[in-house]
């Protein structure tokens, strides 16, 4: 593995095999549902933001 | 020990680890030293307004820069004073929405920092503490630079530290939180697959994040990843992010079924009595004016929220995970900040553990408070636990200067339980024994019989 920087901890070779697969797969859902926003925004659906971070407010 | 004694400064014995810094102590103040080696990510957090957003939402311990020798000249950039945390717990004495408000906290933090440029180096449960109720992150070099295809170095550690003992409490056991106490880095994860039920495997987030994570880290241990493949862009890291969010969330548990879960509605006095002992705890606690309280054996926190009804800081434990749950959620609805519920079981607290055994402190060492209070304890110790009473005013006496402590007699029915399938070799347990013993301890400052009850409330003073 070679990042710049490299980290202190060992990040386990599985687990970052494992984490590329899941995150690719779940990549995926986050830009199919990225699109499904705009599919819907062409339709005048506007969807519902997400109680998140933007609101510097909420709790976890 | 990992101690520097330069310019009359201690390293802390559990920050070794990370090359970015460390902290000390110096005259009773604890700083951080930030190294130059850390520069570059130091000045990102700042002036990307990461700082300030997280400090914000009270999801990262503040802290100020401090004009001070730096402990290691030769590495020091910066040194900074964080604010002080005036007690430190750990996740193995957490109850299962303490550990998973943690795990939430550190998700949303990373959350932030990515949309900040920056991504969390590690996700350790012990960079977490409850500071003024809510679950808050204390180390303040836990960010690294995000560059787009770098995946999270800290998935492991996350799925170790919480994902792992939130599954097998909600799924299997609350009791398996204690693994924590025995795998100072997480529970592994082929511990956890192992001891998850079946139907987890039908779960897509515990399939992923545990049981092929676990199968992975088996089959690819040691084994090099090439850098051109090992990268995922952001969009993949946001799905990660998410979806271990996802999983937690989904993770519930309900308290009931435990010993105390109910107790105060099974108790054996009357309301005129239990209103007595919430009388006198409130008035000795005003005339003691503490200002940092352990309530021992604590149950849900009713005498912590009268004790600390002047302001002092409440560490309220109990050995019951339902007990402690219910007092979590109550501090959390209520938004209380000086009230802290811990899973302590007195008959065997923490211990001081990890690296030279002294990374992790004991429950004792993290005393002594001004105020403890013992009630409707005695019974459990003495009897239940068979520690001569004697050594139980010893332990007393050694967490802190003031004792309120209840002496439930052998004719009461909840000792009476404890007897009935036993023989009673315990002949001092009398009140002339209780105060007989104490007395060498404790100078007894007060004594007062319950009404309607024939238990009594004592206030001692440490001798």
């Amino acid at each position: 593995m070679h990042f710049a920087p490299l980290p202190y901890l060992d990040p386990g070779s599985g687990s970052f095999l494992i984490q590329l697969l899941i995150a690719a797969l779940l990549g995926l859902g986050v830009a199919v549902r990225a699109s499904w926003g705009r599919i819907k925004g062409w339709f005048g659906i506007k969807s519902q933001p997400k109680a998140d971070e933007d609101d510097d407010e909420s709790e976890t | 020990m990992t101690t520097s004694q330069k310019h009359n400064s201690r390293q802390h014995p559990a920050s070794f680890r990370d090359p970015s810094g460390f902290l000390f102590s110096r005259d009773k103040v604890l700083y951080r030293q930030v190294n130059r080696k850390y520069e570059q990510e130091y000045a990102r957090l700042m002036e990307s307004g990461l700082y300030d957003r997280l400090v914000k939402t009270r999801l990262l311990i503040p802290h100020v820069e401090a004009d001070q020798v730096p402990a290691e000249s030769d590495l020091a950039h910066k040194i900074i004073q964080p604010e002080c945390v005036p007690f430190i717990s750990y996740p193995y004495e957490w109850s299962f929405g303490q550990l998973k408000d943690a795990a939430l906290a550190t998700l949303s933090i990373q959350r932030r920092a990515l949309k900040a440029g920056m991504s969390l180096k590690d996700a350790s449960a012990y960079n977490i503490q409850f500071v003024r109720g809510k679950a808050t992150l204390i180390d303040t070099l836990s960010f690294e630079i995000y560059e787009e295809g770098m995946p999270w170095v800290a998935y492991r550690q996350f799925c170790q530290h919480f994902l792992a003992p939130l599954a097998l409490m909600a799924l299997r056991d609350i009791r398996l939180n204690q693994l924590l106490r025995v795998y100072i880095d997480g529970v592994p994860l082929d511990l956890a697959s192992e001891l998850l039920p079946l139907k987890t495997r039908f779960n897509f987030g515990l399939l992923t994040h545990i049981h092929l994570h676990a199968g992975a880290q088996k089959r690819y241990s040691g084994v090099e990843v090439k850098s051109r493949l090992a990268t995922m862009n952001k969009q993949a890291m946001t799905g990660l992010i998410e979806s271990l969010d996802s999983t937690v969330r989904k993770l519930e548990w309900k308290p009931g079924g435990t010993e105390w879960g109910n107790y105060y509605d099974i108790t054996n006095y009357s309301d005129a009595a239990f209103e007595h002992k919430k009388q006198l705890v409130r008035e000795w606690a005003a005339r003691v004016q503490p200002s940092v309280v352990w309530d021992l054996g604590a149950n849900n926190g009713v005498f912590s929220r009268l004790a600390g009804e002047a302001g002092a800081l409440v560490v309220s434990s109990d050995m019951d995970p339902a007990a402690v749950e219910q007092n979590y959620h109550q501090v959390r609805g209520e938004k209380t900040e000086n009230i802290l519920p811990l899973l302590i079981d007195l008959t065997n607290p923490s211990p001081s553990m990890g690296w030279a055994n002294e990374e992790r402190d004991s429950f004792g060492a993290r005393g002594p408070a001004d105020m403890a209070l013992a009630l409707a304890l005695i019974h459990h110790l003495a009897i239940s636990n068979n520690v001569p009473l004697l050594q139980v005013a010893d332990f007393f006496g050694k967490i802190g200067k003031w004792l309120v402590i209840e002496f439930v007699p052998k004719a009461d029915s909840q000792v009476q339980k404890l007897l009935v399938s036993r023989e009673d070799i315990f002949p001092d347990y009398t009140r002339a024994g209780f105060e007989a013993a104490f007395r060498q301890r404790f100078r007894i400052a007060e004594a007062v019989n319950v009404r309607e009850s024939e238990r009594v409330l004592y206030l001692m003073e440490s001798l």
